[in-house]
Formats: C-alpha cells, sequence, structure tokens
C-alpha cells in the first residue's frame, strides 16, 4: 500500500517533515505538493536519505512518489577520517576581531592543546602564524612541550624569511610548501585556527 | 614539561583586567603564562595568569590598587 501525503497549502518545512517522518518509519509514500519550491525540497531531502523520487506534474500539483531501498545503498557512509589530524596556523592571532584578544586566545589554545588529548599530529604555521614559532612569542614552551609530545611542527621558511625571522625560529622545523601541502592534502582532519 | 613548583593562578572579573593585569606582571616582571581559567575553578569561558606560588606577594604589590582581582588559588 503506498501512504499518500497531501501536503497543499502548508507552509514551507511541513511538507518537507511530513515526507521524512515517512520515509524514516519506513514506508514508501507519494507526497502531493501545490508548489515548485516544496517539490524540489521534497525530492532533495528524499534523495539524501537514499530514496528515489518520481514527480509526475498535474494540474496545479505534483505527485512525488518516494521509494526506499534501491539508492539506499549508494547513500554516502562518511567514511571516518584515518590521516593524520593537522591544525594550522596562519596568523599568530586566534580569530578576528581584536588583536589583543586574538593574541590572549591563541596562547590558552595552545596551552589547552598541550593539557588534552588526543593531541594533533602535526601542527602548520605560515604566515604571520611564523612567529609564534620564533623569539619573543608567548608559547614556545607550549609548543617545545608538543613537540615533546611527538607532535610534528611545520614552519613555513618562505614566511620566517618574509618577516625577517629565519634564524629567530625556537620550535618546530623549517619546512617547505611541498611539506605543507602533501601534509594537508593527506590529513584525516585539518583543522584550521 | 611540567615545572615542579607549585603554581597559584589569579582569577579577574573581565578579560579587560587580565589584559592589564598581564601589562602589570611583564613591568614588575614576574614569570607567568596567561592560561583559560581552569574547569574546576570557574566554567567561564574566561582567561587567568598563572605564577609561581613563591612569587604571590609580588604579585599581590605589583597589583594592588590597580586591578580588581577575583580570586589568587593554588593550582594543583
Amino acid at each position: 500500500m503506498i501512504y499518500e501525503i497531501d501536503a497543499r497549502g502548508l507552509a514551507c518545512p511541513q511538507p518537507v517533515i511530513m515526507t521524512k517522518k515517512t520515509i524514516e518509519s519506513g514506508k514508501d509514500c507519494v507526497v502531493i505538493v501545490d508548489n515548485e519550491a516544496a517539490r524540489d525540497n521534497v525530492c532533495r531531502m528524499a534523495t539524501n536519505l537514499g530514496c528515489e523520487t518520481d514527480v509526475e506534474e498535474r494540474e496545479g500539483y505534483f505527485r512525488i512518489r518516494v521509494t526506499r531501498g534501491t539508492a539506499r545503498k549508494e547513500k554516502k557512509s562518511v567514511a571516518p577520517a584515518t590521516g593524520p589530524t593537522v591544525v594550522v596556523f596562519p596568523c599568530d592571532r586566534m580569530g578576528k576581531g581584536d588583536d589583543e584578544l586574538g593574541n590572549i586566545l591563541i596562547r590558552g589554545f595552545l596551552h589547552t592543546l598541550g593539557e588534552i588529548s588526543p593531541k594533533p599530529d602535526v601542527m602548520i604555521f605560515f604566515n604571520a602564524g611564523v612567529k609564534l614559532t620564533t623569539e619573543g612569542s608567548d608559547v614556545i614552551e607550549d609548543l617545545r612541550a608538543l613537540e615533546g609530545e611527538g607532535v610534528k611542527i611545520l614552519v613555513c621558511g618562505t614566511c620566517l624569511d618574509f618577516f625577517g625571522l629565519k634564524d629567530r625560529l625556537q620550535a618546530g622545523i623549517i619546512s617547505n610548501m611541498y611539506d605543507i601541502a602533501e601534509t594537508m592534502l593527506s590529513a584525516g582532519k585539518v583543522v584550521r585556527i | 614539561m611540567t615545572d615542579p613548583e607549585p603554581f597559584c593562578v589569579i582569577l579577574f572579573d573581565s578579560t579587560s583586567e587580565a589584559l592589564l593585569a598581564e601589562k602589570l606582571f611583564k613591568k614588575a616582571d614576574i614569570p607567568h603564562k596567561v592560561i583559560p581559567v581552569p574547569r574546576h575553578l570557574s566554567s567561564d569561558c574566561g582567561v587567568c595568569i598563572r605564577f609561581s606560588a613563591r612569587d604571590t606577594q609580588r604579585v599581590k604589590t605589583a597589583l594592588d590598587g590597580r586591578v580588581a582581582v577575583r580570586s589568587i588559588s593554588p593550582l594543583d
């Protein structure tokens, strides 16, 4: 038996919600809607849930047949991230808005990384982020402690050079764009600060 | 990695007071670290300043009359 949902005249998310509930309760259904937006929204949601949809246009309304099953296997299962966790620092602050606050936040963040687990596998510093790794930075001890726990710290050489900081590096190793790009692309997860 | 000597943390009523206090720490040349307030002290998303317990008196002197301090507690 095909379960029929007459969603004509119902406001925006309602047809989608009714259809979703029906699909989730394990039934195929026919949804009747009276506008294109509702048709598209219902179809998109159903497809995302792994259903097939078949739309018939009638006079003044659409009949959408929603069938569970066949397409269900194709539903994308999100593969768990398997590669390393990479945290990137493009800036010596955390967030935008106020620099002084951003400085406090990044120091707090790096302190906290030392306290929690799991640790990142790699941390990459580029652009103004490299200033965190050089003389005068407030987080050198945190970075060294993280290195001591096996976190790999890559610092962009071009950036150190640009800021005239190449001989002031206090934590991490000078790296290049090949390493940086490869590390980011082979990561299971990239966290951008 | 962690210093064996005991630490204290000093809490403030606002982030801007913590920032101001940090400047006074620097001025008085007292070793310190700005850290997020430990969970067991407060669930606020605040920052506090950690320092060596033996500097407690210096800290009090440096901040006296300049910044309102909420509390100073030993850090376990």
